[in-house]
């Protein structure tokens, strides 16, 4: 019954009450319209004063209408006190934090010190307004991300789904197929019926089986295909679990050796080296075919003639003392340094 | 008798051992030795329960760590038969090994069951006495009477104090009638002396719940140590209580009782303000720390439930907005008034939980972490209230589990809002469902946690749709055969009337005179030939009914009453209990009794129609799950993604383990016999896919008869078993004694040194002879027959 007109909802099954977040005093969708349609008016509930304007009346949402009031004023709240998890240290901050917002949102729905919180409020949005809007923007952005997660997986169900039935269709197209070749073969040639529908039946659950297979990979490829298709449509780029806080640097090409060089220190090399022993492999089709390249052999070469200098034998020499052998390869590198033979190197490879 | 498998001494307590029972064993300790999971499909009747408890008994007392064994049943009558069943065998042991072993095995069930306090155990309901047990015990209420205020409590609870913890009951295996007793002469109470003592057994017997209801799991269980031997029984089912155990339905009646809750208990905080402040704040404190140390008190009297929850959860702090009591209890109040507006919409809505989330939080500005506390906060709040009369606040702790579980687990669960009842309805009655679609979630901590997990029953078929429900991996799945020295069973598939017309219980034929015709023929014959009693079972309470009426109306009922008093099934337990009783008498005092009843009903999971109370199952239709229901196509959805379990293939194999079911009712041993008739056309295509034990003792001429044929069948089947015949015949073929054991051993050995002769002459590998390699032609097979 609207506590305005007293009209009633079995005259009038039609009727819809809506609220003013002002008062929360609920009235029918006729009385706002005469009461408000001039513009601002006072509420017609004895009592209560306040101006409402037609513009903000609606529907109730929750059936208590404290509810309805608590989340109108957190949604307030939120839109002041929107900060993460990321934002703070440790957790016991975050919860901390919580515990004080929901305390201030306590205040505000109970009407405690209202003036005092609402002050605070405002001044804590002064403050960090651009750390608000920061946020805002952030959760927007993860909201439009989630929306085409949601969409992206919305659509790969579905394409499942189609698949699984046209499987399904295909599994009984065969079976009716087999069936019917072995009841024709059974009219048409003589022998042993039995043998005859064996055969059948097996040469059909090979093709099922076979047919399965292919089924699972074309599938598998679909939804690769489906994947990659739905990444890179649209102007927003949609990564999952991309962390929002900050701005990911700019990416690197990949480097397969995580910054590590194999930079010549101890020689430079030449492009080309007259060597006789060489010069036959240089152009014998039958090295180059392989991809084998006659520099690369001359860099090594080179390397282990020259990786001896950097070799520190201070280091190494008391390195030795704690039992070393040295092996075939170093020893040689040694030599050609010039330095002592049992000098050990790190072995870079 | 006495016998070793490998290097095991075995003790079993008959004189002798049926040949599957053995098989049964081996596999069992080659399980146990290699440490993980198997499945497990033994024939009803075949001693399975006493075939485990004799192999690790066994086990366990050679072992040095004593592994301890958690056994689970589904009923009450069958944890008890296992209990007694133990008994036996350690009485047994101990006479044949002269020297009492030092061995406790205990079994626990509800409080219901086994209160002694004189008025609490008068209360009708399970929940009623759990919680006024509560009040009785709780810690806070022992601390008010040490303040010397005038609170009752039960001195049989209290009694326990004065005993020593690990030595409340002595060694031995007590049944639940020997814990009553002793609990009695002691003034003890029987069901904290077994909770309290359940560290110290080496075989634990309870119902499923408690290892798989996460709710009850998490404070009856989490003690059991990781290398605890656990064994399903019966659980050819177990996927279904997986996933009623992590489901809700949520009505609008239920949120307003869960309203009421809230607001109770926003008027205690407010009480407990004034009076008492200082608790809540000391709980507050505990809070900022973390779940895990306000709950360093959660011992038996835990007494609210909390779903699977992870670990982290435990450990990590509560949110900061529901750590004061007052912040926590708007936060509930908020929450279930938005599952009111989402009760008021009018069309079908079907929900994940995470679109459930984004929209409540849209509208409320409940966010996905405080609600998954929600549950412990719950709990950790009544007990900082000190609240008794926990009852009433069940709805709410409902709501606060859904929170939990909605907030914890994005896929396998689902959201189905159906404002109507029926599709006919026009008064909205909204409920919610919650309902979980995968069974492996319940599951999936037993698994991780315990080593030897053995799913065992008489009726698996097809063994490997569990490990591929449950998303387990086995060491052994095996079927057993019956080894009969005489055919004591006859199953037949009837899909023809006397007419020839094909009998369904297809949905299209339903209604088909002709068909209902034919099937009251076939009643009519049967229970003209069969002596005592004969159960008949439909697919459902609705078809029953309906098929009831119509024989009614076409007199088939008059007839049969010539022959039997009929009884039917209802959904009210009490009123089958009734029926039953009656029908039993009337098997005992020769009249004979047809019981009409449902397949996925009471009767059809726990009752046994042992010898004369039952020669003959009739089974009239395929006993499919009614596939119209939301939940249902949901959950086909799932297994179809997520285990590429095929729809037709999961609702056949359910339907065929049901009937599986209701024949194996009339069987519950070797010398019993009986007939199990499976009237339906759609049987002949699913015959590969009953119990491997039914399938080999279905023969091809058998397999496809009419009504008239399967009469007369049976009535030459029921001829050859009044021939008097005696035990001694099984002798050597279906029962083995010591020396036919040994014999057995001795071929399967010279078995073995051929085989690896062979081998080694072969120079391969060994040959894997796979069992079921035949199977996938001969379903294609049947297929084609259909
Ligand atoms: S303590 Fe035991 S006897 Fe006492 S009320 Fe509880 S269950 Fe009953
Ligand atoms: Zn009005
Ligand atoms: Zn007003």
């Amino acid at each position: 019954m609207c506590p305005v007109c007293k009209s009633a909802r079995y005259l009038n099954p039609d009727m819809r009450f809506l609220v003013n977040p002002e008062c929360y005093h609920k009235m029918c969708e006729s009385c706002v319209d005469r009461r408000f349609s001039q513009g601002p008016a006072a509420c017609p509930i004895a009592g209560c004063k306040r101006t409402l304007r037609k513009a903000r009346f609606r529907t109730q949402t929750f059936e208590d209408i404290k509810v309805e009031r608590e989340v109108d004023l957190r949604r307030e709240v939120a839109s002041v006190f929107n900060r993460e998890e990321d934002d703070f240290e440790t957790l016991q901050d975050y919860n901390d934090y919580l515990e004080q917002v929901e305390n201030v949102t306590w205040n505000l729905i109970n009407d405690i010190d209202v003036e005092d919180t609402r002050r605070k409020m405002d001044a804590y949005k002064e403050e960090n307004r651009r750390q608000i809007t920061r946020n805002h923007s952030n959760a927007a952005q993860e909201a439009i991300s989630r929306k085409a997660r949601e969409e992206e997986d919305h659509e790969l169900t579905r394409l499942r789904r189609a698949d699984a039935r046209r499987e399904d269709e295909l599994e009984r197209q065969e079976k009716s197929d087999a069936r019917k070749g072995i009841i024709n073969k059974l009219a048409t040639t003589k022998g042993d019926a039995a043998s005859i529908a064996r055969e059948g039946r097996r040469a059909e659950l090979k093709k099922s089986s076979a047919q399965r297979v292919a089924l699972d990979k074309k599938r598998d490829g679909d939804v690769f295909a489906a994947g990659t298709e739905n990444g890179d449509a649209g102007s927003g780029f949609t990564f999952k679990g991309l962390k929002k806080r900050v701005a990911p640097p700019p990416e690197k090409p990949y480097d397969p050796y995580g910054g590590w060089s194999a930079e010549k220190e101890y020689f430079s090399q030449q492009d080309f080296y007259d060597w006789d022993y060489l010069s036959n492999a240089r152009t014998d089709p039958r090295h180059s075919a392989g991809g084998y390249d006659i520099n690369d052999y001359c860099a090594r070469a080179l390397c282990d003639a020259f990786s001896g200098f950097g070799v520190f034998i201070e280091d190494e020499v008391s390195g030795r003392d704690l039992g070393s052998t040295p092996s075939m390869a170093t020893t040689a590198a040694a030599a050609v340094g010039g330095e002592r033979v049992d000098a050990k190197m790190e072995d870079v490879f | 008798m006495r016998f070793n498998i490998e290097e095991l001494e075995v003790l079993f307590p008959y004189p002798s051992i049926y040949p599957e029972q053995y098989a049964y064993m081996c596999d069992l300790k080659r399980t146990l030795d290699a440490g993980g999971h198997c499945v497990l499909e033994m024939p009803s009747g075949t001693g399975k329960t006493v075939s485990l408890l004799s192999l690790i008994v066994a086990y366990q007392q050679v072992q040095p760590e004593k592994r301890k064994l958690i056994y689970c049943s589904r009923t009450m009558s069958e944890i008890e038969k296992a209990l007694a069943e133990l008994k036996a065998l350690m009485k047994y042991r101990t006479e044949q090994l002269g020297y009492e072993e030092e061995f406790r095995g205990l079994g626990l069930t509800s409080r219901k069951n086994l209160c002694l306090h004189p008025s609490v155990k008068r209360e009708k309901s399970g929940s009623v006495v759990d919680a006024r047990c509560r009040s009785l015990t709780a810690g806070f209420v022992k601390e008010k009477k040490e303040r010397g205020e005038d609170v009752e409590m039960c001195v049989y609870h209290d009694n326990l104090d004065l005993l020593e913890p690990h030595n409340l009951i002595p060694p031995g295996v007590w049944t639940f009638d020997g814990l009553l007793k002793y609990g009695e002469s002691q003034k003890q109470c029987p069901y904290f002396t077994a909770r309290r003592m359940m560290p110290y057994c080496n075989v634990i017997i309870y119902s499923y719940h408690y290892l798989l209801d996460p709710k009850i799991a998490e404070r009856v269980s989490r003690e059991l140590s990781k290398d605890c031997i656990v064994v399903f029984d019966e659980a050819h089912n177990i996927d279904n209580v997986c996933i009623e155990s992590l489901s809700i339905d949520l009505t609008e009646d239920s949120l307003r009782k869960a309203t009421r809750g809230v607001n109770n208990l926003d008027r205690k905080i407010t009480e407990m303000k004034s009076t008492d402040a200082e608790k809540l704040q000391s709980e507050y404190a505990k809070l900022v720390q973390g779940l895990q140390e306000a709950d360093e008190a959660r011992n038996e009297d835990a007494f609210m439930s909390n779903p699977a929850l992870p670990d982290d959860l435990l450990k990590e702090a509560v949110p900061g907005n529901i750590r004061r009591a007052e912040h926590f209890v708007a936060f509930l109040k908020r929450f279930i008034e938005y599952l009111k507006t989402r009760m008021k919409v009018l069309h079908v809505i079907s929900e994940t939980p995470p679109s459930f989330l984004n929209h409540l939080r849209d509208l409320t500005f409940i966010e996905r972490k405080p609600l998954r506390f929600c549950a412990e906060r719950l709990t950790s709040l009544v007990r900082t209230l000190e609240l008794t009369n926990i009852e009433d606040y069940q709805p709410l702790q409902e709501v606060a589990t859904f929170a939990t579980l909605i907030a914890t687990y994005e896929t396998g669960f689902l959201l189905i809002l159906e404002p109507f009842e029926s599709d006919t309805a026009t008064v909205p009655n909204p409920i919610l469902h919650f309902t979980c679609l995968d069974a492996a979630i319940a599951i999936k901590p037993v698994f991780e946690r315990f080593s030897s997990v053995i799913i065992t029953s008489g009726t698996m078929s097809p063994l490997d749709m569990y490990p591929k429900m449950l998303a387990f991996s086995t060491v052994i799945q095996q079927s057993y055969t019956m080894t009969l020295a005489r055919k004591s069973f006859l199953p037949m598939i009837v899909p023809r009337g006397t007419d020839q017309s094909r009998i369904t219980s297809a949905f299209q034929q339903r209604n088909d005179p002709s068909v209902i015709r034919n099937y009251g023929n076939l009643l009519t014959e049967f229970c003209k030939l069969t002596p005592d009693g004969i159960v008949v079972f439909f697919p459902s309470y609705l078809y029953m009914e309906g098929i009831i009426s119509m024989w009614q109306g076409m007199g088939i009922l008059d007839t049969v009453w010539k022959y039997k008093l009929i009884l039917v099934e209802t959904p009210d337990s009490q009123e089958t209990a009734l029926a039953l009783e009656t029908y039993r008498t009337a098997c005992n005092n020769g009249r004979g009794a047809v019981l009409l009843c449902v397949a996925r009903g009471k009767v059809s999971e726990g009752i046994d129609f042992d010898h004369h109370y039952g020669r003959t199952v009739l089974c009239i239709g395929v006993p499919f799950q009614y596939t119209e229901s939301r939940i249902l196509k949901a959950r086909l959805e799932f297994l179809r993604e997520t285990y590429r379990i095929k729809e037709q293939e999961f609702l056949s194999f359910d339907a065929m383990r049901h009937a599986a079911q209701c024949l194996g009712r009339v069987l519950r041993g070797k010398d019993d016999y009986g007939i199990m008739v499976m009237a339906d056309r759609r049987f002949l295509s699913k015959r590969q896919q009953l119990p491997k034990w039914i399938q080999q003792a279905l023969d091809d001429k058998y397999a496809d008869l009419s009504v008239d044929q399967a009469v007369s069948a049976a009535k030459a089947f029921l001829r050859e078993m009044s021939v008097p015949w005696s035990r001694v015949e099984q002798r050597g073929v279906s029962t083995w004694d010591a020396e036919d054991l040994a014999m057995h051993k001795a071929k399967q050995e010279e078995e073995m040194i051929r085989m690896l002769e062979e081998e080694a002459q072969n120079g391969g590998g060994m040959v894997e002879v796979d069992e079921y390699g035949g199977d996938d032609l001969d379903e294609v097979m049947a297929d084609l027959d259909a």
